[in-house]
């Protein structure tokens, strides 16, 4: 089903925007001089938002961190959607860690360019998590900055073509937003992997291959969940004319969505004519939904800084639960301490529109648990 | 006794007439899939939330412009703390991306969509009433940035429905309630280039107690797209000068007969004129001038039209059914029982509809379906015009029905004739039935036409065939249908020249097929020779 849904999903006909978008802007990127792959992070921008911004205008793109060569020239081009980049990447970190946060490796932000650290150096099944997570945040934020009529470029007008055109059919065949954030995202988060060549099938291309097949992942669990909405608008309000939109959906479902493709994700390798190929050949062959990685994931349990990993220690665990959030699995099998404290929280919430909310504070006396 | 031309028509010169007529229906249908863009589009805005430093203000030439106000962002609290819910305006500014409207996008429907989502300790009402403080306000290409002209204020409660996806997990945070979208305003001119909406949430008296925590809300606007109004237009300009030169050859061919013309005559020009009506493309007048009554227009132009097409379909079942028992000349007096229910159901209609859209002259932001009484209202009105409906088809195919049962008693007669004049009854019927037949095909290609067009626009739209529009494809089409149906009713029951061709086909044989001589025949004024033939075989 998954595989039928894919095949659907390319004839689209935005191809004038594809045109745009996937090819000039790529070349565009790759056309200027060579300069090795910064080490760093685009997904900085998530954590130095509203630095870097004045009045929703990004002041430099080369002074913006962790963008390649390629990212930096988009930026250039178009400058008015790195507000929503940097947003996106900021919803990335939040839902990434609220994804993750029962699990050993949750999602650890360090305050550096690399973001995660060297975590996201490996090829892991987190990696792919955080690269799907990220392009889905990307284009997320994209659509949703279109509907704000922050973008200029968005809706009916093909990127760049003369005014006139604009005009063309009275805006009959306008494309959706969420078309336009999943182009622009191929584009911006792509763009990376594009821009050195690898030998065929060398680790290098296996990495890049796997980056490519999960950011398109990610793009495409933004459009798969969201909501087809229609209203009527006929003769008296009758359905003989309906119209219908596709209603981006919040970002925790995707989120959501995106988890439960990293809890399935796929073990590949890299093969000698430099495509993916399944490793264990009895699983199901992966969708274009799906999550693809080529290591195994290091050991989390300790705390290993060469690989980016924390430890857990320390870690607040359920001690009834038998799934990965619970003190057996959380604290790989150290045990715990347990402490009892009391906790005051709010319940039996009331809003007021808009900014106001009435609680009351229960208290509950409760059993907290932490990994030795 | 001259028939109508359908009779006297050669087969050669009738499948000729209907392959012309087939051509205009397919290139109505292409014109609509391959030239014109989907009927209407939308767009999706979400709001601006602007801060109003003096809400004891109410001057209403204060515009809140999502551009340039100062906003704030509902996510982040420390921003909004001191604010309540006076000082906080939505601002959305229609259209996006510095478009325009155009006078061809015709009308505006404006549908609001609140996000709302879940918090910790919080649990929502699944029913929501809103009160929506609505300001609306026109800007032209040409005026200065921040003139923005007053158009309507209201406030008008909404009922939004919410349901959470999993009930009683209150612990769960930052999921999203799925509600209901709102219709908010619905504007039946779109004659400015922009429009401001400034929308604001009043708490004093108890309003809006149960609104959660909103993250986002959007405005779906809702716009006929240019060029499908253009295509629509270039459509009926074509058929209102061919349909009004056929009303006039139609009745100049019934005037120079001798007779008084018979009733079906009578209904086939009334038919005429109300296509004709219907095709008048008036719609070009609202590049000039604003006629926010257009919506209304339209919908009472469509209504007459239907109307009208559903009496004529009763009466010409009726005129062939055998009730000429008393020989007296057949009026629109002897159908009034029939007529009744298409006349109670058009009536309730348009009574909705004035309800609705006749004070959404006034109020763009009026609905019926708010109040509890209203809604009572618009349902009793539309359960009417549903129960006529019913009835009006019950009787129809009865009528149809019966029509039929007599052709084929006649038919088992037929045997019995000479081969001419049985050839000739053959023919007439084949052709009746034929003419039955497109009127049945028209029918169910409507019918089907439209629950295709719910099913396209209700799937998902990422979808292959998007070059070719099928929504306007099929309403093209079923425009074109009707138009061609009825421009062949009125050529084909135009009374003929021709003699009845006793003296070509029969007369050397001598044999008596002229329906005059025959003894019953009982009123001279029969449209055509079935009727006499029905008649006759009633007494029979």
């Amino acid at each position: 089903m998954p595989g039928k849904k894919a095949r659907r999903f390319w004839p689209w006909n935005f191809r004038a925007i594809s045109c745009l978008f996937g090819l000039a802007m790529v070349q565009y990127a790759l056309g200027g001089g060579r300069r090795s792959i910064s080490n760093g992070s685009w997904m900085r921008l998530g954590l130095t938002i509203g630095e870097m911004f004045k009045n929703g205008e990004i002041i430099e793109c080369s002074k913006l961190p962790g963008l390649s060569l390629g990212q930096s020239r988009i930026c250039e081009l178009y400058k008015d959607h790195m507000t929503a980049v940097s947003s996106g990447a900021h919803q990335t970190l939040l839902e990434c860690r609220h994804q993750l946060q029962d699990r050993r490796w949750n999602c650890s932000v360090l305050d550096d360019v690399t973001v995660f650290g060297p975590v996201t150096q490996i090829a892991s099944r987190e990696t792919a998590f955080v690269h799907a997570l990220a392009a889905a945040g990307v284009s997320h934020a994209v659509s949703r900055a279109c509907r704000d009529g922050q973008l200029q470029s968005c809706g009916c007008s093909r990127m760049g073509r003369p005014k006139d055109l604009r005009k063309d059919w009275v805006w009959g065949g306008c494309g959706d937003n969420l078309e336009y954030g999943y182009k622009f995202t191929q584009g911006f988060v792509d763009v990376r992997e594009r821009e050195r060549k690898y030998k065929r099938g060398s680790k290098e291309q296996g990495r890049s291959l796997m980056n490519l097949h999960n950011n398109e992942a990610g793009r495409r669990a933004v459009i798969k969940k969201s909501r087809v909405t229609c209203k009527c608008h006929g003769v008296s309000g009758s359905c003989s004319l309906i119209t219908c939109w596709q209603q981006l959906a919040n970002f925790r479902e995707v989120g959501d969505y995106l988890r439960d493709k990293y809890d399935g994700a796929t073990e590949v390798r890299v093969n000698k004519r430099g495509k993916l190929q399944i490793r264990d050949a009895r699983f199901r062959l992966p969708t274009a939904n799906d999550l693809l990685y080529l290591e195994d994931s290091p050991n989390y349990c300790l705390r290993n800084l060469s690989v980016g990993s924390l430890g857990t220690q320390g870690r607040t665990c359920n001690r009834t639960s038998q799934d990965l959030d619970g003190c057996n699995l959380l604290c790989c099998g150290r045990g715990y301490n347990t402490m009892r404290t009391v906790l005051k929280e709010r319940c039996h919430c009331k809003f007021k529109w808009c900014c106001e909310v009435q609680c009351k504070t229960c208290i509950k006396a409760v059993e907290m648990h932490t990994c030795k | 006794m001259p028939g109508t031309i359908l009779e006297n028509l050669s087969g050669r010169k009738l499948s000729v007439l209907v392959s012309i007529l087939l051509v205009f229906q397919i290139t109505c249908f292409l014109i609509g899939g391959l030239v014109a863009p989907s009927p209407a589009g939308s767009q999706d805005v979400i709001a601006r939330v602007c801060v109003d430093r003096n809400p004891e203000d109410k001057d209403f030439k204060k515009w809140f412009i999502p551009k340039t106000c100062t906003a704030v962002d509902l996510e982040q609290q420390q921003s909004t703390k001191v604010l309540n819910a006076s000082n906080l305006v939505l601002a959305f500014q229609m259209p996006l991306f510095n478009y325009d409207f155009s006078r061809w996008q015709q009308n505006l429907v404006g549908v609001l969509q609140i996000d709302m989502v879940q918090r910790k300790g919080h649990k929502l009402e699944p029913v929501i009433e809103l009160t929506l403080d609505a300001r609306l306000a026109y800007r032209n290409k040409h005026d200065p940035d921040d003139k923005w002209t007053y158009h309507t204020h209201a406030e008008e409660k909404r009922i939004m429905d919410c349901s959470v996806d999993e009930v009683h997990d209150i612990e769960k945070d930052g999921y999203p309630y799925v509600c209901s979208s709102v219709p908010l305003f619905e504007l039946g001119s779109l004659h400015h280039d922009f429009y401001l909406l400034n929308l604001r949430l009043p708490v004093d008296n108890n309003k809006n107690i149960h609104v959660g925590h909103i993250s986002d809300i959007h405005l779906h606007i809702i716009y006929m797209n240019g060029g499908f109004t253009k295509v629509w237009l270039s459509l009926k300009s074509f058929f209102f000068p061919l349909i009004l030169g056929i009303i006039i050859w139609f009745w100049r061919r019934v005037h120079i007969l001798t007779r008084t013309p018979a009733l079906l005559e009578y209904m086939l020009l009334a038919l005429g004129i109300t296509l004709a009506f219907l095709d008048l493309p008036i719609e070009l007048l609202t590049l000039y001038f604003d006629m926010p009554y257009m919506l209304l227009l339209s919908d009472i132009r469509q209504g007459i039209f239907y109307g009208m097409l559903l009496s004529f379909w009763l009466i010409f079942a009726g005129e062939h059914m055998l009730i000429q028992d008393s020989g007296e000349r057949s009026s629109l007096k002897m159908y009034w029982k029939h007529l009744s229910a298409v006349i109670i159901g058009c009536f309730s209609l348009l009574i909705f509809d004035l309800c609705e859209r006749g004070v959404q002259l006034r109020n763009p932001f009026y609905s019926i379906w708010v109040t509890p009484i209203g809604t009572n209202l618009a349902l009793s009105f539309i359960i009417l015009a549903g129960i006529s409906a019913s009835m009006y088809f019950i009787f129809l195919c009865y009528m149809i029905w019966k029509v039929f049962k007599n052709i084929s008693i006649k038919r088992a007669v037929l045997p019995s004739m000479s081969s001419a004049r049985r050839l000739h009854y053959e023919g007439i019927i084949y052709r009746f039935n034929f003419l039955m037949l497109a009127t049945v095909i028209c029918a169910a290609a409507t019918i089907i036409s439209f629950i295709l067009n719910q099913v396209a626009e209700g799937q998902n739209k990422w979808d292959e065939n998007m070059d070719i529009d099928m929504s306007s494809a099929l309403y093209t089409g079923i425009f074109g249908m009707w138009n061609v149906y009825i421009c062949a009713m009125l050529m084909l029951y135009a009374p003929s020249h021709k003699q009845w061709p006793v003296e070509s086909v029969c007369g050397e044989s001598g044999e008596e097929v002229e329906f005059s001589r025959l003894p019953t025949d009982p009123s001279p004024n029969e449209i055509s020779s079935l009727t006499s033939f029905a008649s006759k075989a009633s007494i029979d």
